[in-house]
């Protein structure tokens, strides 16, 4: 039933009577259209249907409706039907291209300003996933896929076209960093060093401290003196402790204790085995005393079963460390 | 533990991820004590056999370069 004006003392037929009630119930008198049409005021309160084969619209003019006012709008054919704003204005979050069996309210704000409440029906994405574990991802066309879980130990990578992740196993080998440790004091010792990865890297950079230049050098577990093995440019085994200076340098400048220019890797091999010994080389990089670019390399072995569990760093001297860090990497 | 004026070292405990400077125990200081001691004798191993070589050249009467032509 169309928008009324009712009068005192009228009275409403039977018929009328149904077509408020199926009005307040959201539905009401429904005049079909077949072509485009321009919304008049006697549409207010009512359902508008638009059934073409073709495009169509519906549009929306000012000065026909008052605030309050509602339109029902519905496609029931197969070409779309917009809602065309003309001299009013209308407002929709969603579209105002209607597809066959789409539809939505028309609510006015004023004279001259509406709102498109659409309640058309979007389509959903359709669930690709199948077992524990999916993960989807967006194919070709930003079709949803699924992708079924890996094995374990897998890692999400790119495939090799670069079109779509999958699971692939990791390629062995990798390095991890255990610590950086700032350098202080008359020597760092970085202890409880994980034992489950298969070598040791360690590294000294930018090493500096007070008094005079000088080699440097590492230890290896120094929290008992049992187990303490020196790094020396001879032999290196247990027994020989306090027998050797064996300091690091290229034996012909010490390092310099200022500027930091000195870069020392130590690579330990097999440093968690307890049933044989280890091996070790290191090399550096560092500023002489009076030349740059000095370079020392130093190889040996550890002759113990004994795990080594911590590492320190020191000036041969003893003197005080005052820059640089040592970092720690497993190697696997 | 009483203050015994000893080097600090600087220890990280990789497991813990604590940072402790504290003097060295008996054991670090015996090393370390061990090492100056060798590494004051090994330098005056070197400067002894330094000056051994250069008053021996000077006995011969050559430079260093001359030796080392000799010797070549």
């Amino acid at each position: 039933m169309a928008k009324q004006t009712f009068t005192t003392g009228q009275v409403l037929t039977a018929a009328q009577m149904t077509s408020l009630q199926q009005t307040a119930m959201g539905g009401g008198s429904t005049t079909a259209k077949t072509a485009s049409y321009v919304l008049v005021a006697a549409d207010a309160g009512t359902t508008v249907a638009m059934n073409a084969a073709g495009s169509t619209t519906i549009t929306v003019n000012t000065g026909l409706f008052s605030a309050g006012d509602t339109v029902f709008i519905q496609n029931w054919g197969a070409g779309t039907c917009t809602i065309t704003a003309g001299t009013a204005t209308v407002s929709t979050h969603g579209s105002l291209a209607l597809s066959q069996y789409e539809g939505g309210q028309l609510y006015f704000t004023s004279s001259s300003a509406a709102i498109f409440f659409d309640i058309s029906q979007s389509t959903g994405m359709t669930n690709p996933m199948t077992t524990t574990g999916d993960t989807i991802y967006s194919s070709s066309g930003s079709t949803p896929a699924r992708l079924g879980i890996g094995t374990a130990g897998q890692v999400l990578t790119v495939n090799s076209g670069a079109t779509a992740p999958e699971w692939t196993t990791p390629a062995s080998g990798s390095m991890t960093l255990l610590s950086t440790t700032t350098l202080s004091g008359a020597a760092t010792t970085v202890s409880s060093i994980n034992q489950t990865y298969k070598d040791l890297l360690v590294t000294v950079s930018n090493a500096a401290w007070n008094t005079s230049d000088d080699a440097i050098a590492f230890y290896t577990n120094l929290t008992s003196v049992t187990s303490f093995v020196r790094l020396t440019n001879t032999a290196v085994q247990a027994t020989n402790l306090n027998t050797n200076i064996g300091d690091f340098s290229d034996g012909v400048e010490n390092y310099k204790r200022t500027g930091g220019n000195n870069f020392t890797s130590l690579l330990i091999q097999d440093y968690a085995a307890t049933t044989r010994y280890k091996t070790f080389y290191a090399y550096s990089i560092y500023e002489g005393s009076t030349n740059n670019g000095r370079r020392a390399c130093l190889f040996g072995g550890f002759a113990s079963n004994t795990a080594i569990n911590s590492v320190s760093f020191r000036i041969s001297s003893g003197y005080t460390l005052t820059g640089g860090s040592m970092r720690i990497y497993g190697v696997n | 533990m009483a203050k015994t004026n000893r080097p600090i070292i600087r220890v990280y405990n990789s497991e813990t991820d604590e940072v402790i400077d504290r003097e060295m125990n008996d054991t670090e200081f015996a090393q370390y004590e061990a090492d100056q001691a060798a590494r004051a004798a090994a330098q005056a191993k070197a400067e002894a056999k330094a000056q051994a070589k250069a008053e021996l050249l000077q006995r011969l009467g050559i430079t260093e370069d001359e030796a080392r032509l000799l010797l070549a």
